[in-house]
């Protein structure tokens, strides 16, 4: 954990008092400072009074849904929102990464995830400038050269591959939906069908990095949602 | 029309026979002259009726006594004895005209017999094809419409008990539908006794209404339309051989539903006792370890070293993970039966959802080997990823949880013609033949897996989801040692031009 992470403060929207409880207990163990509310109207007031370094936002809320909140903090905030959700529930995930979201977590969920998401989450808003060179153990993607280095070798790339892979690296430990990946390395038209571009890319991707393509662990699928870039273990 | 050729002929033919009697007459015995007149009353009786016969007879005796009985061209009689012949001769062609018009009417019926015994049992043949109610209440109005020449109606009682028209032989009817119909009909079917025109009750109505009853049940109410006048008795008699062969059509059809209701029922009984088995054992379970475990340490913190502590914990967890998956199993089969489930169809990697899949089993497979083996090209397949990663998850885990660790499963991929096949081999404790199509039954469990936890849910939910992808699922024998699922999923048309596609459009390094 960076230092400047230590003390963020956390607001959490749920109506359960039951997961307020768990994750006020336990967030505070992580020192994190937590501010609560139970309604989405009174988590939109805590936004602007509270300032909260960042949002873990329940979708299924009573009064209002978990969308329009984050629709309306989003109109003048762009502080990191978490969303918890309930399984299966795929298109609700999507449409709240689409519109602004940074992670997601499905409930039940286990409490090192919810933490390793946070610790993403705010890595990313303190890494305000972009370095040149990202380097994940052996792989070293040099942005200013566009070149990508694997254990000391130049890795030969397609344009759409590189494009691919930066956007994921950049967004380390973030999930990246389908969509996002789609308008931003192939840019504005696109069909929902043409999901299968991506599954070609991605899989000459992880075949020219990945040890084992059938057992990623750089890029993994997250099931009906997209891609997410993971950090490997820094090596001992 | 009919009746007044028949006098002409009778006219036609006398005076052609006094014609030629004339010619001949003076060779020929009077007597023998009365004979030969009897000739034309004796046809006419058998071809006319009553009616033409008489009018033979009257004419025959004024012609006879005006040419040949003397004195010749006049009607006087000079022999009073010639009256009493006339009588005689009277009597005989009156009875013989009557008994031949008996012996005409009862041809005429015998022949309205045979083609109404004809008719009844086509019906009744008829009858036993149907299956379905409504085809043959609409048969029936048609083939009692044209026996009859009239329309004719069918009641039922509808979901509420009420007696309501249920078929008719014209579409849409004409006749039965208003108040005063449906209230005799209501009558008769509460009665089981039928009134109407015809009838002992109700006879200035309309129609006739005749109960579809068999021994002591009544069906419904058979109405028919009919003239001003009352019907025959051979009508009668038709329509209420007709109406019981309704009836017992109707109650052969009701009979069947009842007793495919009663299997229903049976079926649907123990389906809910297997569910509150499975239900229960798998929730009470678990939270039977949770409740135990989180009490002991809140109660006696202090008696639990740090491992005890830990195993502790990790009972809850996994109890509470074991709920988990009874609870997401329930809503997978509640989403799946009630129809709530759609397919959110994208391009499917097989190779790709491989992975995600064994990501999900890692912890869980222990020392156990996967090993995948894919062709050199796996096809894209369109299909919803989560619920196809879904089932393979569950299938692999089963391959998992029956198998002994330090086992080997294997995942292979195959491309078929028009389907690509995905085979989990397992060395597990396998499947009885008898089993291997039960299993995918919901709440079924085979008697070889009792004794591991389960909720006799996952293979139901597989096999829903595969073939809402058109696809099939179905277990066999690993060379007799463990269990081969084999998946088989549908490829779509146009995967190989959009792969060739996709490749062509890459740009070179």
């Amino acid at each position: 954990m960076t230092s400047e992470q230590k003390g963020a403060r956390i607001l959490v929207i749920d109506d359960e008092p039951q997961i307020r409880k768990l994750l006020k207990v336990t967030l505070q163990a992580h020192q994190y400072e937590i501010e609560e509310a139970a309604t989405g109207e009174e988590g939109i007031v805590q936004c602007s009074i509270a300032h909260p370094d960042l949002v873990v936002l329940d979708l299924g809320l009573p009064d209002m849904s978990g969308m329009d909140v984050l629709v309306r903090v989003r109109e003048w905030s762009s502080v990191p929102i978490i969303v918890l959700t309930a399984k299966d529930r795929e298109a609700d995930k999507i449409k709240a990464l689409d519109g602004g979201a940074d992670d997601y977590v499905t409930k039940p969920f286990g409490m090192g995830e919810l933490v390793a998401r946070i610790r993403v989450a705010l890595r990313h808003v303190a890494k305000s400038v972009q370095e040149p060179i990202l380097k994940f153990n052996e792989l070293i993607i040099d942005l200013a050269q566009r070149s990508v280095m694997r254990s000391g070798e130049r890795v030969k790339l397609t344009p759409t591959e590189y494009d691919l892979l930066k956007l994921l690296a950049a967004n380390a430990d973030k999930v990246i939906t389908q969509r996002q990946l789609l308008q931003q390395v192939w840019g504005g038209h696109h069909s929902e069908t043409e999901s299968h571009y991506l599954r070609v890319y991605i899989s000459h991707l992880r075949k020219k990095l990945e040890e084992d393509p059938t057992m990623p662990k750089l890029i993994v699928t997250e099931p009906g949602i997209g891609y997410r870039f993971v950090t490997p273990d820094p090596e001992i | 029309m009919k009746q007044q050729r028949a006098y002409l002929w009778v006219t036609l033919s006398i005076i052609l026979l006094t014609i030629a009697l004339k010619l001949f007459g003076p060779s020929i015995d009077l007597v023998n002259i009365a004979l030969v007149y009897l000739l034309p009353v004796l046809l006419s009786a058998v071809y006319g009726g009553k009616g033409p016969s008489l009018f033979a007879a009257g004419l025959g005796v004024l012609i006879f006594d005006f040419f040949f009985v003397p004195p010749h061209l006049s009607f006087s009689v000079t022999d009073l004895r010639y009256l009493v012949s006339f009588a005689i001769f009277l009597f005989v062609a009156a009875l013989t005209g009557s008994l031949a018009s008996k012996l005409k009417l009862q041809l005429e019926y015998s022949k309205q017999r045979e083609a109404h015994t004809a008719s009844l049992y086509a019906l009744s043949k008829e009858m036993n094809a149907f299956a379905d109610l409504e085809p043959l209440l609409r048969h029936t109005c048609f083939q009692v419409s044209s026996s009859v020449q009239s329309e004719a109606v069918i009641y039922l009682p509808s979901g509420q008990g009420e007696l309501a028209l249920a078929a008719s032989s014209s579409i849409p009817p004409i006749w039965g539908m208003n108040e005063s119909e449906t209230v005799i009909a209501r009558w008769v079917y509460s009665q089981g006794e039928r009134a109407g025109k015809g009838a002992n009750t109700l006879r200035e109505a309309s129609g006739l209404y005749i109960p579809l009853r068999i021994e002591e049940k009544t069906y419904g109410v058979l109405g028919v339309h009919l003239g001003a006048a009352a019907p025959n008795p051979e009508t009668l008699r038709l329509l209420n051989a007709l109406g019981e062969i309704a009836a017992s059509a109707i109650g052969r059809l009701k009979l069947g539903e009842e007793a495919k209701l009663v299997h229903l029922t049976a079926e649907s009984e123990r389906l809910r006792t297997a569910i509150l088995d499975s239900v229960s054992h798998e929730l009470r379970t678990p939270l039977a370890t949770v409740i135990g475990s989180a009490t002991a340490l809140i109660e006696n913190d202090d008696l639990f070293g740090r491992e005890d502590r830990t195993e502790l914990l990790s009972t809850i967890r996994d109890g509470a993970l074991r709920m988990n998956r009874l609870v997401s199993n329930l809503l997978g089969m509640v989403q799946l039966e009630s129809g709530m489930l759609t397919l959110r169809k994208k391009w499917c990697d097989v190779e790709d959802m491989i992975g995600v899949v064994l990501k999900q089993v890692e912890d869980f497979r222990q020392q156990r080997v996967i090993r995948v083996r894919l062709p050199e090209h796996v096809p894209l397949i369109l299909g919803d990823e989560v619920l196809l990663e879904q089932v393979l998850v569950n299938v692999v885990s089963n391959a998992i949880k029956y198998s002994p660790d330090r086992s080997e499963i294997t995942m292979l991929v195959d491309e078929e013609e028009e389907a690509i096949l995905i085979s989990i081999h397992d060395q597990g404790i396998g499947i009885g033949p008898a089993d291997r199509e039960r299993i995918f039954d919901k709440f079924y469990r085979a008697e070889s897996s009792k004794h591991v936890p389960g909720t006799g849910l996952g293979l139901a939910i597989c096999r829903g989801i595969i073939e809402l992808h058109g696809g099939t699922i179905a277990a066999g024998s690993n060379n007799d040692k463990g269990t081969v699922i084999t998946i088989s999923l549908p490829l779509h048309d146009d995967h190989r031009s959009r792969a060739v596609h996709a490749e062509g459009g890459m740009e070179l390094p």
